[in-house]
């Protein structure tokens, strides 16, 4: 029964195999690692969230598609892997993040958010009917507590804070050129570079700012923290944003 | 929308038999005594001023049956954090109901958060439970005073208050609430100055509810304050009129 | 209580109804909740929209706050004023703003005024009168300037200059008097503050402070606290109590500074302690 595809355990997603896997959740990191590479590096002053976005076919519109997603005015995430099942945890994840501020006048934290997109994702690994969601995803936010921060949760609804990781189809030459080139005071502008570079790696056509996306994480200034909420919004500054295709253009021409 | 014309309230001396729930309907409109409003059934009042780096929050200690009179120890006034007091003035059972949920609820927060909750979040959190019982609130009008973490680590004073409905009030002076709010706030307007130290905050907030609750007869029956500090929490019970 | 996250609550909890209904029943009434008599108003003028309101909160015939914020964010480009209820303004509003924002995420557009005012009214309808909001919705979006009256049972007006909370009367006499259609910027936020010091003057249930908002297709201005006609008078003298005034029967201070007591053991004893700690 044990073969090597799985067998009779490759379709019961909650029935664990003799050799304790649940398949369905192994078959879900193979989806994720045939999509397209995200990556994000943690910057002394920020972080930089960016992926490539490949269309199958010069015909398709790609300024639709969006990639990098902004959940709260401080978090953004960026996945590989499904897209259908991305859009769904976006959406979750939008809605969680306003439910926290309906509640406690402020948006979560990254972690707390984090914490709640891999709970959903490890509901889809426990219950009938439902197959694990077929991404990997990059959450990077700030927050006053724990300040800039990058988490990656996995289709097991696993999670990991992260200085630099990559996901998707050219993680494992992108992982080693991070670990090569991160230093612990990279500055945000640095950090840009460096993403754009680990990109470029193993990308197949012309990278342009039509074919990758950027979101970054500014930390806010002294000033911007005593001065508070925006007079009148009651609101803090957001501090994720997606970068413009222009300002994509400019880095790539740096 | 019609409503009738209130009449004036009669000076009364009260009597048991006196309860607006025993006397037959028939009784004389302008000589049935009312109670205004459900605080009014156990009584008690709270104040959070707000002085120079310290707070401070004081409550009386009556526990009444309408006019009867059942304890002159039941603290209205609960530590959330160590630098987060809430007062609850208003129906003695849901006091204890809202205790319990806010204790349970930033026990919670404390977990999941890894972190301790911030007054002005907290005021949000008492804001949002009360709202959810907007068609069946409980008779609770909390006062918040706390201690905040500025961006730069300076703690900065907080208080808040809302109504039973959870519409949040801050203020940068003082805020009331219970049975005596209304004298609360005549004295308080009249007492309170800005930069006052934890010392003269103290005699300023005990004298503000010392005598505003001597005019009040559902509150009073001794009171305690808190003052807290960014390094100390000061409690000290009130000698007051026990009558 | 299966609720998708611990963060959601779904609407409203009715738990306590029978007890509070028995207790009116009783003859008991229930607390007043803060409301806010108001005079609230908005205008069109040539850029845009001005929004204005007093800033007094009332509890029956209590001032509850001299300085409260009517004006409620909803988008950068939305605004609205509420009269009511103070909670139900406060929360209703709170909803929207967090609807409109992940409607302008999910269709990554600026978001329009009559989306805000449909959902107002929509919700307002839903729940018969009971939500006790009385708003004034305006703003600026890509089919230009925007101004909505939306009433506490889900009806709504769409006029050039509108009034509403119970200085509704006095603010729409000087707007009847003085508005005209493509006024000047200045000439408009005047109108504004004179339609709301009529309320805080002539109305009861207004007071203290003029607040502004004023909103064009490229910049949302608030102007808070913009006039200040009822500023309290500097107290001649201070009211400080001599220290130990007031006699307290029992104190208990608790220290939040965790004190260190640190010991330093002699050189030799020291070198003792390392020796056996090695072996």
């Amino acid at each position: 029964m044990a073969t090597a595809d799985g067998g009779a355990y490759s379709y019961s997603l909650t029935v664990f195999s003799p050799s304790g896997k649940l398949v369905q959740i192994e078959h879900a990191l193979a989806a994720v690692s045939s999509g397209t590479t995200s990556l994000g590096i943690k910057a002394s002053n920020g972080i930089v969230i960016a992926t490539e976005k490949k269309s199958s076919s010069i015909l398709i519109d790609d300024s639709m598609i969006d990639k990098v997603s902004v959940i709260c005015p401080n978090i953004g995430i960026v996945y590989s892997g499904m897209s259908p099942d991305f859009r769904v945890l976006v959406a979750k994840a939008r809605k969680s993040a306003q439910s926290y501020w309906k509640l406690y006048g402020e948006y979560p934290s990254t972690r707390v958010l984090t914490q709640e997109i891999a709970n959903i994702m490890q509901q889809a690994t426990q219950s009938g009917g439902v197959r694990p969601y077929g991404v990997s995803l990059l959450v990077a936010g700030w927050d006053i507590t724990r300040g800039p921060s990058l988490y990656q949760v996995d289709p097991s609804g696993s999670f990991w804070a992260w200085k630099a990781s990559a996901i998707g189809k050219n993680m494992v030459n992108a992982k080693t050129f991070l670990e090569k080139r991160y230093n612990d005071d990279i500055s945000l502008e640095d950090a840009i570079h460096t993403a754009l570079l680990t990109l470029k790696e193993g990308f197949e056509g012309h990278m342009t700012e039509k074919t990758i996306e950027i979101g970054v994480v500014t930390v806010p200034s002294d000033a911007d923290l005593a001065a508070g909420k925006i007079e009148g919004t009651g609101r803090a500054k957001p501090t994720f944003r997606k970068l413009t295709e222009e300002e994509v253009r400019d880095y790539l021409a740096m | 929308m019609e409503e009738a014309l209130e009449q004036p309230q009669l000076r009364v001396f009260l009597h048991p038999l006196l309860h607006p729930a025993l006397l037959p309907v028939s009784y004389p409109r302008d000589i049935r005594p009312t109670w205004s409003s459900i605080m009014e059934y156990n009584g008690g009042s709270v104040i959070a001023m707000v002085g120079k780096d310290c707070v401070a929050i004081a409550s009386d200690l009556r526990l009444g049956n309408q006019a009867l009179g059942i304890s002159s120890n039941f603290t209205k006034i609960f530590p959330m954090t160590n630098r987060i007091f809430l007062g609850l003035p208003g129906l003695a059972t849901d006091v204890t109901t809202l205790k319990e949920t806010f204790r349970y609820r930033v026990n919670m927060y404390t977990i999941k958060e890894e972190r301790e909750i911030e007054p002005e979040t907290f005021a949000h959190l008492v804001s949002s439970t009360l709202y959810e019982r907007r068609f069946g609130p409980y008779f609770i009008e909390p006062v918040m005073a706390g201690l905040q973490k500025a961006a730069d680590g300076s703690l900065k004073p907080y208080i808040a208050a809302t109504d039973l409905i959870g519409c949040l009030n801050f203020a940068k002076d003082f805020v009331v609430a219970g049975t005596a709010s209304s004298k609360l706030f005549g004295v308080a307007e009249g007492l309170w100055e800005p930069d006052l130290g934890p010392e003269d905050l103290f005699e300023t907030i005990s004298q503000t509810l010392l005598n505003a609750v001597d005019r009040d007869a559902y509150s009073g029956w001794g009171a305690e304050v808190y003052v807290l500090t960014k390094d100390k929490v000061i409690k000290r019970t009130l000698k007051g009129r026990m009558d | 209580m299966a609720a998708a996250s611990v963060y959601s609550g779904a609407g409203f909890d009715f738990t306590n109804e029978v007890r509070n209904t028995f207790l009116t029943d009783r003859g008991i009434p229930l607390p007043k909740a803060t409301s806010t008599g108001t005079t609230i108003v908005g205008c069109l003028f040539k850029d845009g929209i001005i929004l204005g309101a007093d800033t007094r909160a009332t509890e029956g015939p209590i001032v509850a706050d001299k300085n409260c914020e009517k004006i409620h964010y909803i988008t950068d480009n939305i605004r609205c004023c509420g009269a009511g209820t103070a909670a139900d303004t406060e929360f209703t509003t709170a909803l929207i703003s967090s609807n409109m924002e992940l409607h302008a995420l999910s269709t990554g557009r600026k978001p329009r005024v009559v989306t805000a005012m449909t959902m107002l009214k929509q919700m307002l309808f839903r729940y018969q009168g009971h939500i006790g909001a009385a708003l004034v919705l305006g703003g600026v979006d890509t089919t230009g300037p925007q101004l909505f009256t939306i009433h506490p049972h889900g009806s709504t007006d769409k006029l050039p200059y509108v009034t509403m909370g119970s200085g509704s009367l006095a603010a729409m006499a000087i707007f009847e008097a003085k508005w005209r259609p493509n006024m000047e910027r200045a000439e408009a936020l005047d109108l504004v503050c004179a339609a709301i010091s009529a309320g805080i003057f002539n109305d009861l249930g207004s007071g203290s402070n003029v607040d502004a908002c004023v909103i064009t297709a490229s910049h949302t201005e608030m102007l808070r606290n913009f006039v200040k006609p009822n500023e309290r008078a500097v107290k001649e003298r201070s009211y400080q109590f001599r220290r130990g005034t007031t006699e307290y029967k029992k104190e208990e201070i608790r220290s939040l500074v965790v004190e260190e007591d640190v010991t330093y053991i002699s050189a030799a004893r020291g070198a003792e302690g390392e020796a056996m700690d090695t072996s």
